[in-house]
């Protein structure tokens, strides 16, 4: 049961989304936000070591608001993450919105619009991962189970990661 | 004189306005040295606790974040999550297949611990062992997210 809620609360929480405010998910310690900060390289940030680009695309990006850094690890698109979205605004200050989890293991961010300037339009939905994967990949429903990458990994070892373990049994 | 004034001043303003322009926000931080053991996982599902993401039920979610670009962690015996920054010379913490191939070993890694505004980073310089996927929770917890 809980899978079967698990897999309808999800999708429909991405599909009842509007573009231009951030939604609730109901997680453990989830908050609301909307703020502006500078779009970073987290490595970057930390050790001084600063490719150009952000590290096009390569590396994880976060937000730096009134000093504090933000680790924006999900977007809207589903098992993605957030650095495509926020790649083209790589040094620049940006509006976002989202959740911040506030697990005590570590608060992440789930990025959810954007938008250039502070409360100037609408913000935009945080989708470019399923864009550039469609253009390379073509159109699928679930792009995850379509990743050709994905699949050779799991065809390696399995659905479990052995390759001494069968599922379905 | 007044020359050398003027000339110190315009590399001041130089010096100023090129580190405006670089995204680094504050001076680089001395890490420490830890070796820490866990199982590499995905931050995201561990973080959200929108399902169960240990072990071989959560297998193939954390290969299909880890491709998605979700930051990697490694979660120790107390639940501490070690996001990872970095393996050795590989900087490609975003969607990176070889770091994919890894979700869910149970590993023992060496490296320099970041701590910044609660997050722990782990910039790994080393990985001492790999035991591969050890943890079996698939008999409990089925394959997560959606049972297939």
């Amino acid at each position: 049961m809980r899978r079967l809620l698990l897999s309808l609360a999800i999708p429909a929480a991405l599909l009842s989304a509007p573009a231009f405010a951030a939604e609730a998910w109901g997680l453990k310690d989830e908050k609301l936000v909307s703020f502006s900060g500078q779009v970073v390289d987290i490595l970057c940030t930390l050790k001084g070591d600063c490719p150009a680009a952000c590290g096009g695309g390569k590396r994880q990006l976060g937000l730096v608001s009134e000093g504090r850094l933000y680790t924006a690890a999900k977007s809207n698109t589903l098992f993605a993450g957030a650095t495509k979205d926020l790649l083209p605004w790589c040094g620049r200050t940006i509006e976002i919105d989202g959740l911040l989890v506030e697990n005590p293991a570590m608060p992440i961010l789930m990025v959810q619009g954007i938008r250039e300037k502070a409360g100037v339009g609408d913000f935009a939905p945080t989708d470019q991962f399923e864009k550039d994967w469609t253009a390379a990949n073509g159109k699928a429903d679930e792009w995850w189970r379509a990743d050709p990458t994905a699949k050779a990994a799991l065809a390696d070892n399995g659905i479990l990661g052995r390759k001494d373990l069968k599922w379905p049994k | 004189m007044t020359k050398i004034l003027q000339r110190g001043v315009l590399w001041l303003v130089t010096l100023l306005a090129v580190a405006a322009l670089v995204p680094n926000h504050g001076l680089a931080q001395e890490g420490r040295r830890v070796t820490v053991t866990g199982e590499i996982s995905d931050t995201w599902c561990s973080i959200s606790g929108l399902m169960f993401a240990k072990g071989t039920a959560h297998h193939q979610c954390a290969i299909w974040c880890a491709l998605g670009g979700i930051p990697v962690s490694i979660r120790d015996a107390s639940g501490a999550l070690y996001l990872v920054l970095k393996i050795g010379d590989d900087e490609d913490s975003a969607a990176n297949p070889r770091v994919a191939k890894m979700a869910t070993h149970e590993v023992v890694v060496e490296g320099e611990l970041l701590e910044r505004d609660g997050v722990k980073y782990l910039l790994v310089d080393r990985i001492a062992d790999d035991k591969g996927v050890i943890l079996m929770t698939h008999d409990e917890h089925g394959i997560q997210p959606f049972g297939n």
